[in-house]
This record gives structure tokens, sequence and C-alpha cells, in this order.
């Protein structure tokens, strides 16, 4: 399911657009997994169940934390399995497992600014990989921000990039106090994810 | 001397969280929305955050209904303590970690001042995280919420599907009045 394709065979290239990354270290992939791969992922995922979840920063419908299907949680593990070697070398942060959730933003769904940082969590890097929808979705674009922080707290935050929720597309980014983003709103169609950390 | 409460819950349920219909008329309303509008909003934009306009409002003579309003509704002796005015559009929030913990139990009085409903957009009130007292968005209606030190408040946020969408609430903080 997880075969990297040439595009990771180069170490050095991606640690240095990592390194470059604005406006905090990220990566973008895109068509991730092959082609024929997909609709095997798809399946999986149509027997994972999920339920509304809201707090004050979001609203979308997810899996549970931890997977209730074999199937996805085998997906998961083969995941952090393929992924967890390249990225640490890359990022040099050594990441060796994965969590991963099932999402669907429908029409009015978000999730605000905030940095995944939390300490205590443990979360070194964290990863979207948007899946394609039977209703693409207008909005939903991951959006970074560029932060400065004095004494632990943020003390300005601008918009700095828009990542689209193409299908087939993984996004990798880096978790730190400064590391804020959002999913915009989405205002039509549907936003399929999966989406998780990785950790130690 | 023995309490009538029997539980802890029971002790912090009982406090007051209320909503208030028609306590402004729309007319009134659209006044002190142009009086607020002439003040002028500053714009508040750490979005970790929130997202939102502010101002401190200077309007005695409302200050002074608002709390006969609030003493009549808790049984309380208040006096104003503080006031800002809010505006949330179209994509704005304030969050719970951007709220104040309050050590003592002041009253909170939100006026709504906004021109019209907007579908969702909330005040909610959260002891522990747990939403407890949710506040709707009904122009002219008037919210007091007995706070404590465990009681959070957000402003949810204001969804794009609304474009046009202006929500103006009066947030006034009232506390006891000093014996003597």
């Amino acid at each position: 399911m997880w075969r990297l394709g040439s595009t990771w065979s180069d170490d050095g290239k991606l640690a240095e657009a990592w390194r470059a990354a604005q406006p905090f270290p990220h990566l973008v992939f895109d068509d991730f997994v092959p082609a024929d791969a997909l609709p095997e992922l798809l399946a999986i995922l149509e027997e994972e169940p999920v339920e509304r979840y809201e707090g004050d920063i979001f609203t979308f419908d997810a899996s549970a934390p931890e997977p209730q299907t074999d199937e996805l949680r085998r997906l998961r593990d083969a995941f952090a399995s393929t992924l967890a070697p390249p990225l640490s070398r890359i990022t040099t942060k050594q990441v060796s497992r994965a969590d991963m959730r099932a999402y669907a933003y429908r029409v009015g769904h978000y999730l605000l600014p905030h940095s995944d940082h939390q300490v205590g969590l443990g979360r070194a890097l964290a990863f979207a990989y948007y899946l394609p929808s039977p209703e693409p979705p207008d909005g939903g674009e991951l959006e970074l921000f560029r932060c400065r922080a004095e004494h632990g707290a943020l003390v300005s935050t601008e918009s700095a990039l828009l990542i689209e929720p193409r299908p087939n597309r993984l996004v990798v980014f880096d978790v730190s106090d400064v590391s804020l983003h959002q999913v915009r709103e989405v205002l039509g169609g549907l936003r399929i994810s999966l989406a998780g950390w990785f950790y130690p | 001397m023995v309490l009538p409460v029997t539980t802890l819950g029971e002790l912090f349920t009982s406090r007051i969280a209320v909503v208030v219909p028609e306590a402004v008329g729309p007319t009134l309303a659209a006044e002190l929305r142009a009086r607020l509008e002439r003040t002028g909003y500053a714009r508040y934009a750490l979005l970790d955050r929130g997202s939102y306009d502010v101002l401190s409002p200077d309007e005695p003579a409302l200050f002074t209904a608002l709390t006969g309003i609030a003493m009549q509704v808790t049984g309380r002796a208040l006096v104003l303590a503080e006031a800002r005015a809010l505006r949330l559009r179209a994509g704005d929030y304030l969050l719970a970690h951007h709220d104040r913990v309050h050590d003592d139990h002041p009253v909170e009085l939100m006026l709504d001042l906004s021109p019209a409903s907007v579908p969702g957009a909330e005040v909610h009130y959260r002891r522990r995280g747990h939403v407890y007292f949710r506040v709707p968005s009904i122009p002219g209606a008037c919210a007091i919420v007995e706070r404590g030190p465990t009681v959070m408040c957000n402003h949810t946020y204001v969804s794009k599907l609304h474009g046009a969408a202006e929500v103006v609430r009066l947030v006034v903080l009232l506390r006891d009045q000093s014996p003597g």
C-alpha cells in the first residue's frame, strides 16, 4: 500500500527542502500512493465508523483516536513503519510510531489555528493525507502561519501559505510551539483525509 | 447551620445562567451599534486565541440599566467592574483559552446587539472544558451568568457561509458592591 516513489530516494534533497520550507519546516508529496492502490485504501475506510467531534476550535467528523477495525490499524502501522525511517533521516527528528484517524470535513466544518504542540504528548511531526472525494471540497485548505513567540507565547501571527487538499497528496510538517496552522472552513463538498502525528 | 446542598455538583449548577429576551429593542440596538462604530473598533488577531474587533464602550446610562437587570435576576448588589464591546464577522472567533480566569464569582452580562440572528454564532460557557450553558444568537437578548474560577467562555466561530454576518456583543462584568 505505502510504496515510496522515486521522490523519496534522495534524503539529502528532501532534508534541504524541509529546512528551507516557510513559514516552518514541511514537505508536500503529490501522487503519494500509486493510483492502483487507491481503491483498496478507500475500501478500508468505508468500514471505519466516524462520529461528530466539536470543540471551541473544531467541528468535524472523525474516526475514534484508536482505529475500530483491524484494517485501519494495519494501515496505520504500515504507514508508520514505511515513513518513520526516511522521515527520521530527513527531519532529524527520530520517530518510530504514528497514530492515524480518518477525517471527514463537511460543509461548515473547520479546525481553527493551533500548533499541535502540547508538553507531554510527544508529537514530533504531523501529517495529513488527502483522499479522493465524491464531492471535491471548496475550501478546506491547510493554512500555515508565520509566528513570533516571546516567553513561550505567540506575539504575532500572519497567514503565510495555503496548501490545497488535493487527492493523493501527503503533507508532513513540523510540530513546535510556532507551527501554527488551521484547516479552513469547508464551504462546499467533502474533504476526506487521514491525519495524525509521528512520535519518537 | 445545614446548607440544602448535597453535592458539589449541585452547588456549582445552582449558579445562575439565564437568557433574558428582549432586553433592548431593535431601534436602541441600532443606535448603540452606530455609537460603537463611531467610537472605533480595534482589530485583535493573535489567531491562536481569537479573531475579532474590540473596543471599550462609554455608555454609563446603559450600564446602569443593565446592572439593574442583573441585580434583579441574581438578587445581588452589583457594580460595574469593566465592559467591552466585541464585533465578530464571518471567520471570527474567541477561544476558551483566551478567556480570563476569575478567582471570585463576578456576574457576566452579555447583551446581543447584532442586527440579525446568525446561525451557529453562540457563546459557550464551559466548566472543566464541558459546555454547560449555550447563549444562542438572539438580537436584543441579554445573557446573565454567575462565573467562578472553573468557568471559561468562548465565542464560537462565525461561519463564512454567512458572509455578511455581523455579531455585536456588549460584555459587562459586574462585581458585588463592597460592604459599607
